[in-house]
Protein backbone atom coordinates (compact mmCIF):
# COMPACT_ATOMS: atom_id res chain seq x y z
CA UNK A 1 0.00 0.00 0.00
CA UNK A 2 1.93 3.26 -1.48
CA UNK A 3 0.66 5.88 0.98
CA UNK A 4 0.03 9.13 -1.42
CA UNK A 5 2.04 12.13 -1.31
CA UNK A 6 1.31 14.82 1.07
CA UNK A 7 0.51 18.05 -0.28
CA UNK A 8 2.81 20.87 0.51
CA UNK A 9 0.02 23.35 2.37
CA UNK A 10 0.57 26.92 2.21
CA UNK A 11 0.88 28.51 5.78
CA UNK A 12 1.70 32.23 6.34
CA UNK A 13 4.32 32.00 9.58
CA UNK A 14 1.79 34.10 11.78
CA UNK A 15 -0.98 31.14 11.25
CA UNK A 16 2.27 28.08 11.53
CA UNK A 17 3.76 28.50 14.70
CA UNK A 18 0.17 29.03 16.36
CA UNK A 19 -0.76 25.10 15.16
CA UNK A 20 0.30 23.81 18.47
CA UNK A 21 -2.28 20.50 18.50
CA UNK A 22 -1.32 17.58 16.79
CA UNK A 23 -3.43 15.14 15.25
CA UNK A 24 -2.40 11.32 13.96
CA UNK A 25 -3.92 9.16 11.35
CA UNK A 26 -2.35 6.35 10.73
CA UNK A 27 1.14 7.30 11.33
CA UNK A 28 0.94 10.25 9.87
CA UNK A 29 1.06 13.36 12.12
CA UNK A 30 -0.59 16.78 11.26
CA UNK A 31 -0.46 19.63 12.89
CA UNK A 32 -3.69 21.62 13.30
CA UNK A 33 -3.54 25.47 12.32
CA UNK A 34 -5.83 27.57 14.25
CA UNK A 35 -7.82 28.39 10.63
CA UNK A 36 -8.45 24.36 10.81
CA UNK A 37 -6.26 23.06 8.26
CA UNK A 38 -3.83 19.59 8.78
CA UNK A 39 -0.85 20.38 7.73
CA UNK A 40 2.14 17.53 7.33
CA UNK A 41 4.37 18.97 4.24
CA UNK A 42 4.62 22.70 4.04
CA UNK A 43 5.81 24.70 1.00
CA UNK A 44 7.37 28.14 2.09
CA UNK A 45 9.33 31.13 0.76
CA UNK A 46 10.90 33.50 2.98
CA UNK A 47 13.97 35.44 3.83
CA UNK A 48 16.26 33.36 5.79
CA UNK A 49 17.37 36.15 8.64
CA UNK A 50 20.15 34.06 10.21
CA UNK A 51 21.68 30.41 10.31
CA UNK A 52 23.87 29.04 13.76
CA UNK A 53 24.87 25.58 14.44
CA UNK A 54 22.79 24.35 17.51
CA UNK A 55 25.56 23.60 19.50
CA UNK A 56 29.41 23.31 18.44
CA UNK A 57 30.16 20.13 16.14
CA UNK A 58 26.70 18.40 15.91
CA UNK A 59 26.16 19.29 12.71
CA UNK A 60 22.85 20.56 13.48
CA UNK A 61 21.55 24.08 12.07
CA UNK A 62 18.59 25.82 13.05
CA UNK A 63 17.36 28.83 10.74
CA UNK A 64 15.44 31.48 11.31
CA UNK A 65 13.04 32.02 8.46
CA UNK A 66 10.78 35.24 8.04
CA UNK A 67 7.59 36.28 5.83
CA UNK A 68 5.76 38.93 5.97
CA UNK A 69 3.82 38.10 8.54
CA UNK A 70 6.39 36.74 11.24
CA UNK A 71 9.24 34.15 11.99
CA UNK A 72 9.71 30.92 12.35
CA UNK A 73 12.50 28.04 12.80
CA UNK A 74 13.76 25.26 10.94
CA UNK A 75 16.39 22.50 11.64
CA UNK A 76 18.36 20.97 9.18
CA UNK A 77 21.09 17.85 9.99
CA UNK A 78 22.50 14.78 9.68
CA UNK A 79 19.19 13.36 8.05
CA UNK A 80 19.24 16.12 5.73
CA UNK A 81 22.82 16.76 4.64
CA UNK A 82 21.58 18.17 0.94
CA UNK A 83 19.98 20.97 3.15
CA UNK A 84 22.82 21.53 5.33
CA UNK A 85 25.15 21.65 2.20
CA UNK A 86 23.10 23.83 0.65
CA UNK A 87 22.80 26.23 3.93
CA UNK A 88 26.40 26.21 4.43
CA UNK A 89 27.03 27.72 1.41
CA UNK A 90 24.00 30.74 1.66
CA UNK A 91 24.54 33.85 2.69
CA UNK A 92 21.75 35.82 4.61
CA UNK A 93 19.86 37.62 3.87
CA UNK A 94 18.97 35.82 1.22
CA UNK A 95 15.20 34.35 0.30
CA UNK A 96 14.58 30.76 0.14
CA UNK A 97 11.80 28.11 -0.97
CA UNK A 98 11.91 25.16 2.09
CA UNK A 99 9.82 21.97 1.53
CA UNK A 100 9.52 20.41 4.67
CA UNK A 101 7.71 18.73 6.83
CA UNK A 102 6.09 20.38 10.11
CA UNK A 103 7.52 19.22 13.64
CA UNK A 104 5.76 20.83 17.40
CA UNK A 105 7.94 20.19 19.85
CA UNK A 106 6.73 19.83 23.77
CA UNK A 107 9.11 22.16 25.71
CA UNK A 108 8.80 22.66 29.29
CA UNK A 109 6.41 26.11 29.30
CA UNK A 110 4.87 25.63 25.58
CA UNK A 111 4.96 24.23 22.61
CA UNK A 112 7.57 24.99 19.54
CA UNK A 113 6.02 24.81 15.98
CA UNK A 114 9.51 24.47 13.97
CA UNK A 115 10.03 22.78 10.42
CA UNK A 116 12.32 19.85 9.26
CA UNK A 117 13.67 21.05 5.49
CA UNK A 118 13.21 17.94 2.46
CA UNK A 119 14.50 21.12 0.14
CA UNK A 120 15.77 24.05 0.30
CA UNK A 121 16.80 26.41 -2.64
CA UNK A 122 17.92 29.82 -3.06
CA UNK A 123 15.40 31.36 -5.14
CA UNK A 124 14.34 34.79 -6.92
CA UNK A 125 12.13 37.37 -5.27
CA UNK A 126 9.19 37.03 -7.86
CA UNK A 127 9.00 33.69 -6.40
CA UNK A 128 8.38 35.02 -3.22
CA UNK A 129 5.88 37.02 -4.58
CA UNK A 130 3.65 34.76 -6.03
CA UNK A 131 3.90 32.56 -2.87
CA UNK A 132 2.91 35.35 -0.95
CA UNK A 133 -0.08 36.08 -3.76
CA UNK A 134 -1.31 31.91 -3.13
CA UNK A 135 -0.52 31.74 0.54
CA UNK A 136 -3.21 34.87 0.98
CA UNK A 137 -5.55 33.25 -1.37
CA UNK A 138 -5.14 29.81 0.73
CA UNK A 139 -5.63 31.32 4.15
CA UNK A 140 -8.74 33.44 3.19
CA UNK A 141 -10.03 30.87 2.09
CA UNK A 142 -9.43 28.93 5.21
CA UNK A 143 -10.99 32.18 7.15
CA UNK A 144 -14.44 31.68 4.84
CA UNK A 145 -14.54 27.77 5.96
CA UNK A 146 -13.89 29.05 9.49
CA UNK A 147 -16.76 31.53 9.48
CA UNK A 148 -19.34 28.59 7.54
CA UNK A 149 -18.55 26.54 11.00
CA UNK A 150 -18.79 23.29 9.73
CA UNK A 151 -16.61 20.07 9.07
CA UNK A 152 -14.65 18.57 12.26
CA UNK A 153 -12.00 20.08 11.29
CA UNK A 154 -12.89 23.87 11.78
CA UNK A 155 -15.06 22.95 14.68
CA UNK A 156 -11.81 21.44 16.41
CA UNK A 157 -10.19 24.69 15.47
CA UNK A 158 -12.68 26.67 17.05
CA UNK A 159 -12.50 24.85 20.04
CA UNK A 160 -8.60 24.50 20.45
CA UNK A 161 -7.67 27.91 19.50
CA UNK A 162 -11.03 30.25 19.01
CA UNK A 163 -9.43 32.72 16.65
CA UNK A 164 -10.01 35.77 16.13
CA UNK A 165 -10.66 35.69 12.05
CA UNK A 166 -9.98 39.76 11.81
CA UNK A 167 -6.95 39.63 13.15
CA UNK A 168 -6.06 36.46 10.07
CA UNK A 169 -7.49 38.86 7.88
CA UNK A 170 -5.76 41.84 8.81
CA UNK A 171 -2.33 39.53 8.45
CA UNK A 172 -3.38 38.75 5.23
CA UNK A 173 -4.26 41.85 4.05
CA UNK A 174 -0.88 43.32 5.32
CA UNK A 175 1.53 40.84 3.54
CA UNK A 176 -0.23 41.35 0.24
CA UNK A 177 -0.18 45.02 0.43
CA UNK A 178 3.52 44.82 1.32
CA UNK A 179 4.06 42.89 -1.88
CA UNK A 180 2.01 45.29 -3.77
CA UNK A 181 3.80 48.25 -3.29
CA UNK A 182 6.80 46.70 -3.94
CA UNK A 183 5.56 45.61 -7.60
CA UNK A 184 4.03 48.79 -7.87
CA UNK A 185 7.66 50.53 -6.74
CA UNK A 186 9.31 48.44 -9.72
CA UNK A 187 6.69 49.53 -12.39
CA UNK A 188 7.00 53.14 -11.32
CA UNK A 189 10.95 52.76 -12.23
CA UNK A 190 10.63 50.36 -15.12
CA UNK A 191 8.24 53.28 -16.91
CA UNK A 192 10.21 55.82 -15.57
CA UNK A 193 13.63 54.73 -17.80
CA UNK A 194 11.02 53.92 -20.22
CA UNK A 195 10.31 57.52 -19.94
CA UNK A 196 13.95 58.74 -20.19
CA UNK A 197 14.26 56.40 -23.02
CA UNK A 198 11.67 58.32 -25.05
CA UNK A 199 13.33 62.02 -23.87
CA UNK A 200 16.55 60.71 -25.34
CA UNK A 201 14.74 59.66 -28.59
CA UNK A 202 13.59 63.31 -28.88
CA UNK A 203 17.53 64.42 -28.72
CA UNK A 204 18.21 62.75 -32.09
CA UNK A 205 19.79 65.37 -34.16
CA UNK A 206 18.80 64.51 -37.69
CA UNK A 207 20.49 67.72 -39.34
CA UNK A 208 22.97 65.80 -40.59
CA UNK A 209 21.15 63.12 -42.33
CA UNK A 210 19.11 65.61 -44.06
CA UNK A 211 21.82 67.41 -45.65
CA UNK A 212 22.80 66.51 -48.98
CA UNK B 1 -17.15 -15.13 -62.19
CA UNK B 2 -19.00 -13.99 -65.83
CA UNK B 3 -19.79 -10.00 -65.97
CA UNK B 4 -23.26 -10.31 -65.37
CA UNK B 5 -22.81 -12.35 -61.99
CA UNK B 6 -20.43 -9.72 -61.06
CA UNK B 7 -22.64 -6.97 -61.45
CA UNK B 8 -25.26 -8.74 -59.81
CA UNK B 9 -23.04 -9.41 -56.39
CA UNK B 10 -22.19 -5.93 -56.59
CA UNK B 11 -25.79 -4.61 -56.35
CA UNK B 12 -26.89 -7.36 -54.02
CA UNK B 13 -24.43 -6.80 -51.82
CA UNK B 14 -25.00 -2.99 -51.40
CA UNK B 15 -28.69 -3.76 -50.43
CA UNK B 16 -27.59 -6.08 -47.80
CA UNK B 17 -25.46 -3.81 -46.19
CA UNK B 18 -28.46 -1.75 -45.43
CA UNK B 19 -30.20 -5.15 -44.57
CA UNK B 20 -32.40 -4.81 -47.76
CA UNK B 21 -33.02 -7.99 -48.96
CA UNK B 22 -33.12 -8.30 -52.89
CA UNK B 23 -34.16 -10.82 -55.61
CA UNK B 24 -31.13 -11.93 -56.75
CA UNK B 25 -32.53 -13.69 -59.52
CA UNK B 26 -34.54 -11.20 -61.01
CA UNK B 27 -32.21 -8.82 -60.55
CA UNK B 28 -29.44 -10.94 -62.64
CA UNK B 29 -32.18 -10.90 -65.24
CA UNK B 30 -32.18 -7.38 -65.86
CA UNK B 31 -28.05 -7.06 -65.69
CA UNK B 32 -27.81 -9.45 -68.00
CA UNK B 33 -30.47 -7.48 -70.41
CA UNK B 34 -28.66 -4.27 -69.88
CA UNK B 35 -24.93 -5.40 -70.73
CA UNK B 36 -25.75 -7.63 -73.54
CA UNK B 37 -28.35 -6.77 -75.09
CA UNK B 38 -28.34 -2.79 -74.68
CA UNK B 39 -24.36 -2.96 -74.30
CA UNK B 40 -25.43 0.14 -71.51
CA UNK B 41 -21.83 0.37 -69.75
CA UNK B 42 -21.23 -1.25 -66.33
CA UNK B 43 -21.58 2.26 -63.96
CA UNK B 44 -24.47 3.03 -65.24
CA UNK B 45 -25.81 -0.61 -65.15
CA UNK B 46 -25.69 -0.52 -61.23
CA UNK B 47 -26.98 2.80 -61.02
CA UNK B 48 -30.36 2.03 -63.20
CA UNK B 49 -31.13 -0.92 -61.36
CA UNK B 50 -30.18 0.54 -57.85
CA UNK B 51 -32.40 3.27 -58.94
CA UNK B 52 -35.09 1.02 -59.68
CA UNK B 53 -34.95 -1.22 -56.40
CA UNK B 54 -34.89 2.15 -54.37
CA UNK B 55 -38.03 2.78 -55.83
CA UNK B 56 -39.61 -0.81 -55.51
CA UNK B 57 -38.86 -0.87 -51.73
CA UNK B 58 -39.56 2.83 -51.23
CA UNK B 59 -35.82 3.67 -49.64
CA UNK B 60 -34.27 6.71 -49.44
CA UNK B 61 -32.04 7.92 -51.83
CA UNK B 62 -28.66 7.50 -50.14
CA UNK B 63 -27.69 4.27 -50.88
CA UNK B 64 -27.41 5.82 -54.47
CA UNK B 65 -24.80 8.06 -53.53
CA UNK B 66 -23.32 5.77 -51.30
CA UNK B 67 -19.86 4.46 -51.46
CA UNK B 68 -17.75 2.09 -49.80
CA UNK B 69 -17.67 3.41 -46.11
CA UNK B 70 -14.26 3.25 -45.13
CA UNK B 71 -13.00 2.41 -41.64
CA UNK B 72 -11.34 6.52 -40.55
CA UNK B 73 -9.94 7.33 -37.45
CA UNK B 74 -11.86 10.26 -35.89
CA UNK B 75 -9.27 13.09 -36.52
CA UNK B 76 -9.76 11.72 -40.49
CA UNK B 77 -12.94 13.28 -40.08
CA UNK B 78 -13.06 16.88 -41.84
CA UNK B 79 -15.01 17.17 -44.70
CA UNK B 80 -18.90 16.74 -44.04
CA UNK B 81 -21.36 14.59 -46.26
CA UNK B 82 -18.87 11.45 -46.11
CA UNK B 83 -20.18 7.74 -45.71
CA UNK B 84 -17.55 6.14 -42.84
CA UNK B 85 -17.08 3.90 -40.48
CA UNK B 86 -15.53 4.30 -37.23
CA UNK B 87 -14.67 2.15 -34.05
CA UNK B 88 -15.47 4.37 -31.31
CA UNK B 89 -15.72 4.43 -27.32
CA UNK B 90 -19.05 6.53 -26.22
CA UNK B 91 -17.82 9.07 -23.85
CA UNK B 92 -20.66 10.78 -23.04
CA UNK B 93 -24.55 10.79 -23.64
CA UNK B 94 -26.46 13.92 -23.34
CA UNK B 95 -30.02 14.61 -23.00
CA UNK B 96 -31.61 14.98 -26.13
CA UNK B 97 -33.94 17.94 -26.18
CA UNK B 98 -35.83 17.05 -29.92
CA UNK B 99 -38.10 13.87 -30.68
CA UNK B 100 -36.14 13.30 -33.52
CA UNK B 101 -33.10 12.48 -31.88
CA UNK B 102 -33.33 8.55 -30.04
CA UNK B 103 -29.46 9.89 -28.74
CA UNK B 104 -26.86 12.01 -29.09
CA UNK B 105 -23.55 12.59 -27.00
CA UNK B 106 -19.50 12.42 -27.54
CA UNK B 107 -17.51 9.15 -29.00
CA UNK B 108 -13.92 9.26 -29.27
CA UNK B 109 -10.77 6.96 -30.35
CA UNK B 110 -7.40 7.91 -29.27
CA UNK B 111 -7.09 10.29 -32.16
CA UNK B 112 -9.87 12.34 -31.11
CA UNK B 113 -13.61 13.20 -29.98
CA UNK B 114 -16.50 14.00 -32.10
CA UNK B 115 -20.46 14.58 -31.45
CA UNK B 116 -22.69 11.72 -32.71
CA UNK B 117 -26.56 11.79 -33.34
CA UNK B 118 -28.59 8.80 -33.33
CA UNK B 119 -31.73 9.82 -35.57
CA UNK B 120 -34.74 8.64 -34.22
CA UNK B 121 -36.21 7.32 -37.44
CA UNK B 122 -32.76 5.16 -37.98
CA UNK B 123 -34.40 2.40 -35.90
CA UNK B 124 -30.99 1.64 -34.27
CA UNK B 125 -30.51 0.76 -30.90
CA UNK B 126 -29.31 2.76 -28.04
CA UNK B 127 -25.75 2.59 -26.68
CA UNK B 128 -24.01 3.09 -22.91
CA UNK B 129 -21.37 5.29 -21.99
CA UNK B 130 -18.56 3.55 -21.64
CA UNK B 131 -18.98 1.13 -24.45
CA UNK B 132 -17.02 0.75 -27.70
CA UNK B 133 -18.57 0.36 -30.66
CA UNK B 134 -18.14 0.27 -34.68
CA UNK B 135 -20.55 2.45 -36.42
CA UNK B 136 -20.59 1.28 -39.91
CA UNK B 137 -22.24 3.00 -42.50
CA UNK B 138 -22.19 6.74 -40.62
CA UNK B 139 -22.79 10.10 -42.56
CA UNK B 140 -20.25 12.96 -41.44
CA UNK B 141 -21.96 16.09 -40.89
CA UNK B 142 -21.11 19.85 -39.93
CA UNK B 143 -23.40 21.50 -37.49
CA UNK B 144 -22.92 25.25 -36.20
CA UNK B 145 -19.03 24.80 -37.52
CA UNK B 146 -17.79 21.90 -35.92
CA UNK B 147 -17.91 18.19 -37.38
CA UNK B 148 -20.68 15.18 -35.76
CA UNK B 149 -21.46 11.79 -37.43
CA UNK B 150 -24.95 10.93 -37.95
CA UNK B 151 -26.36 7.81 -37.39
CA UNK B 152 -29.15 6.74 -40.07
CA UNK B 153 -31.75 4.07 -41.46
CA UNK B 154 -28.57 2.76 -43.45
CA UNK B 155 -26.17 2.45 -40.45
CA UNK B 156 -25.34 -0.06 -38.08
CA UNK B 157 -23.93 -0.33 -34.60
CA UNK B 158 -21.97 -3.18 -33.46
CA UNK B 159 -21.00 -3.56 -30.06
CA UNK B 160 -17.21 -4.35 -29.63
CA UNK B 161 -15.18 -6.92 -27.46
CA UNK B 162 -12.22 -4.23 -27.54
CA UNK B 163 -11.81 -1.15 -25.59
CA UNK B 164 -11.23 1.45 -27.58
CA UNK B 165 -8.91 4.64 -25.65
CA UNK B 166 -10.42 7.76 -25.55
CA UNK B 167 -7.31 10.45 -26.55
CA UNK B 168 -5.08 11.94 -23.73
CA UNK B 169 -6.37 14.42 -21.75
CA UNK B 170 -4.74 17.40 -21.74
CA UNK B 171 -4.27 19.55 -18.73
CA UNK B 172 -2.69 22.53 -17.59
CA UNK B 173 -1.11 23.44 -13.93
CA UNK B 174 0.50 25.66 -11.91
CA UNK B 175 2.42 24.78 -9.31
CA UNK B 176 5.79 24.83 -7.36
CA UNK B 177 8.23 22.45 -7.90
CA UNK B 178 8.88 20.65 -4.67
CA UNK B 179 10.69 17.90 -5.38
CA UNK B 180 12.75 16.49 -7.77
CA UNK B 181 12.98 12.64 -7.81
CA UNK B 182 15.74 9.40 -8.35
CA UNK B 183 16.48 8.86 -11.98
CA UNK B 184 16.74 12.81 -13.07
CA UNK B 185 19.39 14.68 -14.49
CA UNK B 186 22.18 13.18 -17.11
CA UNK B 187 20.79 9.72 -17.48
CA UNK B 188 21.93 6.86 -19.23
CA UNK B 189 19.43 5.13 -21.64
CA UNK B 190 20.04 1.52 -22.76
CA UNK B 191 20.60 1.55 -26.51
CA UNK B 192 18.39 -1.46 -27.07
CA UNK B 193 15.22 -0.37 -25.70
CA UNK B 194 15.61 3.07 -24.46
CA UNK B 195 14.64 2.42 -20.87
CA UNK B 196 16.51 4.33 -17.84
CA UNK B 197 19.55 2.59 -16.96
CA UNK B 198 20.20 2.03 -13.49
CA UNK B 199 23.60 1.63 -11.96
CA UNK B 200 24.80 1.61 -15.34
CA UNK B 201 22.47 -1.67 -16.19
CA UNK B 202 19.38 -1.92 -17.81
CA UNK B 203 16.82 -4.11 -16.22
CA UNK B 204 15.93 -5.35 -19.03
CA UNK B 205 18.60 -5.83 -20.82
CA UNK B 206 21.17 -5.81 -18.17
CA UNK B 207 24.85 -4.18 -18.78
CA UNK B 208 25.01 -3.10 -22.56
CA UNK B 209 26.04 0.06 -24.49
CA UNK B 210 24.26 3.40 -23.36
CA UNK B 211 23.37 6.65 -24.54
CA UNK B 212 23.08 9.87 -22.46
CA UNK B 213 19.74 11.56 -22.20
CA UNK B 214 18.80 14.37 -19.96
CA UNK B 215 15.64 14.91 -18.15
CA UNK B 216 13.46 15.61 -14.38
CA UNK B 217 11.32 13.34 -12.78
CA UNK B 218 9.49 16.04 -10.69
CA UNK B 219 6.66 16.98 -8.29
CA UNK B 220 4.60 19.94 -9.13
CA UNK B 221 2.25 20.91 -6.19
CA UNK B 222 -0.19 23.52 -6.16
CA UNK B 223 -1.15 23.47 -2.87
CA UNK B 224 -4.38 21.35 -3.20
CA UNK B 225 -2.52 18.53 -5.39
CA UNK B 226 0.62 16.99 -6.67
CA UNK B 227 1.44 16.07 -9.73
CA UNK B 228 3.91 13.78 -11.17
CA UNK B 229 5.91 15.53 -14.39
CA UNK B 230 8.40 14.56 -16.88
CA UNK B 231 10.54 17.13 -18.31
CA UNK B 232 12.65 15.95 -21.14
CA UNK B 233 15.83 17.11 -22.44
CA UNK B 234 13.75 20.07 -24.60
CA UNK B 235 11.99 21.28 -21.60
CA UNK B 236 14.77 21.48 -19.53
CA UNK B 237 16.53 23.17 -21.96
CA UNK B 238 14.19 25.39 -22.49
CA UNK B 239 14.06 26.63 -18.87
CA UNK B 240 17.53 26.41 -17.81
CA UNK B 241 19.53 27.03 -21.27
CA UNK B 242 21.28 23.33 -20.58
CA UNK B 243 20.99 20.93 -23.04
CA UNK B 244 22.43 16.83 -23.44
CA UNK B 245 25.54 18.81 -25.00
CA UNK B 246 25.77 21.43 -22.01
CA UNK B 247 24.85 18.65 -19.53
CA UNK B 248 27.85 16.50 -20.59
CA UNK B 249 30.12 19.30 -20.07
CA UNK B 250 29.31 20.20 -16.77
CA UNK B 251 29.63 16.62 -16.45
CA UNK B 252 33.12 16.07 -17.93
CA UNK B 253 34.73 19.49 -16.38
CA UNK B 254 33.50 18.45 -12.31
CA UNK B 255 34.31 14.21 -13.21
CA UNK B 256 31.01 13.71 -11.41
CA UNK B 257 27.10 13.30 -13.34
CA UNK B 258 25.54 14.22 -9.96
CA UNK B 259 26.72 17.92 -10.95
CA UNK B 260 24.44 18.54 -13.60
CA UNK B 261 21.80 17.51 -11.27
CA UNK B 262 22.98 19.75 -8.88
CA UNK B 263 22.87 22.45 -10.80
CA UNK B 264 19.48 21.85 -12.37
CA UNK B 265 17.88 21.89 -8.62
CA UNK B 266 19.64 24.85 -7.57
CA UNK B 267 17.77 26.47 -10.39
CA UNK B 268 14.59 24.60 -10.99
CA UNK B 269 13.68 23.46 -7.34
CA UNK B 270 11.09 25.86 -5.19
CA UNK B 271 10.01 27.83 -7.94
CA UNK B 272 6.76 27.68 -9.73
CA UNK B 273 5.85 26.77 -13.09
CA UNK B 274 2.87 26.75 -15.54
CA UNK B 275 2.98 23.25 -17.41
CA UNK B 276 0.73 22.17 -20.17
CA UNK B 277 1.04 18.43 -21.13
CA UNK B 278 -0.92 15.17 -21.18
CA UNK B 279 -1.87 12.61 -18.30
CA UNK B 280 -0.33 9.14 -19.18
CA UNK B 281 -0.69 6.64 -16.36
CA UNK B 282 1.41 7.89 -13.37
CA UNK B 283 3.21 11.19 -14.90
CA UNK B 284 1.86 14.22 -16.88
CA UNK B 285 4.23 14.11 -20.28
CA UNK B 286 4.89 17.72 -20.62
CA UNK B 287 4.53 19.64 -24.02
CA UNK B 288 4.69 23.18 -22.79
CA UNK B 289 6.54 24.53 -19.66
CA UNK B 290 7.51 27.65 -18.64
CA UNK B 291 8.28 29.94 -15.16
CA UNK B 292 5.18 31.22 -13.91
CA UNK B 293 4.96 34.61 -13.22
CA UNK B 294 1.97 36.69 -11.41
CA UNK B 295 1.14 40.31 -12.63
CA UNK B 296 0.41 43.26 -10.17
CA UNK B 297 -2.78 43.01 -11.07
CA UNK B 298 -3.79 40.07 -9.14
CA UNK B 299 -2.25 41.87 -5.92
CA UNK B 300 -4.29 44.70 -6.50
CA UNK B 301 -7.25 42.71 -7.02
CA UNK B 302 -6.70 40.58 -4.02
CA UNK B 303 -5.79 43.36 -1.64
CA UNK B 304 -8.94 45.19 -2.80
CA UNK B 305 -10.77 41.72 -1.91
CA UNK B 306 -10.01 41.71 1.69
Amino acid sequence: MIRRREVAKRVFAYELTRSTHVLQEENVKYALTPLGERVNRIFSVSVLLDKEEVRPDTNLWRMRLSDPTGVFYAYAGRFNSEAVETLLDLEPPVIVALVGKVRVFEGVTRKLVSVVPENLVEVESAVRDYWVLETAKATLKRIEEMEKKEGEDVKLAWNIYNPNLEEYKSVVKQAVSLIREELEELEKEFEEEEEDFEFEEEEWDLTELLED
Amino acid sequence: MDKVEEITQKIVEKFERHGVKVNKSEIKKRVDLLLNEFKVPEGEIIRTITNYLIREHGLSKEILFERESPLVKIAEITKPGVWVSVKAKVAQLWDSSSPNVSQVGLIGDETGMIKFVIWAKSGKGEVEEGKSYLFKNVVTDSFQGRMQINVNRFSSIVELEEDISLPPREVSIVGALVSIQQGSGLIQRCSICGRAMIKNSCPEHGKVESYDDLRIKGVLDDGESVYEIILNEENVKSLTGIGLEEAKRIAQEKLDRGAVLSELKSRLLGRYFKVTGTKGGRYILVKEVDFYKPELKEFKLLGEAI
